[in-house]
């Protein structure tokens, strides 16, 4: 009997881009995804919390992109200029976002286009380029979207980020049926309240009774950012074969209410 | 700070407010307002701004103070 460990969830000779990777679940994914061998991009807008992110990935060859997602029409061209330097890639993961905490009688225009244009509208664009041959390493493709808790039930305040949300899952089903040809698998984590720089945000909005009653809503109380990233993890790997057009709900019991 | 008076009047849905109007007693003073007015002066004044901030703002005036205040 052989004295090797075997780990199912090995990314070794695997190669990903991870966006959002310079705090919070973005980071813990790139870290997490170094420590099973796999060779990242890793692209934010903050060009130091990347710095502090690449610092600590295991593993060597790793990229940094400083990229401002919000520049939809150059997504194309970037993704494609950064393989030709870093290699082909054989998934992605959309981790960049930003809330919306907004009831609907504020709630502009401009404020729900721009949360749009970050959450959804660059995973579709950073989707769309992934299968090119100049991009895709050509098999066992996969792509994860984050979404939210918030897409599958409502909350007060939260429409602008709900709506974005909400629409990963519908982009994240269809596009598993027409990708699942080129063997590129689409799925979606929906996190629940995980403990990152967008959730303090959050958290110094409410009062005590607030944030009591939130985290009475979470019967496995707050996440950290790790256990959002060991589910990517999951379906980037070999343990994610036969998984697509999923959304896994990782919320520590949130929406099992 | 021109259009404070406006935003204010807007989320306390009235057509007018005055510095002398005491927030709480807006009948469209609850939790979804206060969020609004934290959202408010985040986004277009950025003064951070918490719920428990808010308990010691007691008019319309005080809270245009404590913008001026606070305002980065």
């Amino acid at each position: 009997m052989s004295g090797r460990l075997y780990n199912p969830m090995s990314l070794d000779n695997c190669s990903f881009l991870v966006t959002g990777a310079a705090s919070g679940i973005g980071r813990a994914t790139a870290i997490m995804l170094s420590r099973l061998g796999a060779k990242l991009i890793c692209a934010d807008i903050d060009k130091a919390g990347l710095e502090e992110t690449l610092a600590v990935l295991e593993g060597t060859g790793h990229l940094s992109q400083v990229f401002d997602l919000r520049n939809i029409a150059d997504i194309d061209k970037w993704v494609i200029d950064a393989c030709a330097s870093f290699g082909r890639l054989h998934g992605l993961v959309h981790a960049a976002g930003v809330s919306c905490i907004a009831p609907v009688k504020i709630l502009s225009i401009e404020k729900y286009r721009e949360v749009f244009l970050i959450n959804t509208e660059s995973a579709l664009a950073l989707a769309k380029v992934f299968p090119r041959p100049k991009v895709y390493a050509g098999s066992n493709g996969s792509i994860v979207f984050i979404s939210s808790a918030m897409a599958l039930v409502g909350s007060s305040a939260a429409v602008g980020y709900s709506l974005s949300k909400a629409a990963i899952h519908g982009m994240t089903r269809s596009m598993a049926i027409e990708y699942a040809k080129k063997n590129i698998r689409v799925n979606a984590v929906a996190p629940g309240f995980v403990k990152t720089s967008m959730f303090d945000k959050s958290k110094a909005r409410w009062d005590e009774e607030q944030a009591a009653r939130v985290e009475a809503l979470h019967p496995l109380g707050f996440g950290q950012p790790e256990d959002v990233a060991h589910a990517i993890a999951f379906l980037l790997a070999d343990t994610g074969r036969w998984i697509t057009g999923t959304i896994l709900v990782v919320d520590g019991g949130y929406t099992a209410q | 700070m021109d259009q404070f008076y406006g935003k204010v009047a807007e989320i306390l849905e009235v057509n007018e407010v005055r510095d002398g109007d005491v927030l709480k007693d807006f009948e469209a003073w609850d939790s979804l307002t206060i969020l609004s007015i934290i959202a408010m002066a985040d986004s277009d004044y950025k003064v951070t701004l918490s719920a428990k901030d808010l308990d010691n703002i007691k008019t319309v005036g005080d809270l245009k103070t404590y913008f001026e205040n606070h305002e980065k």
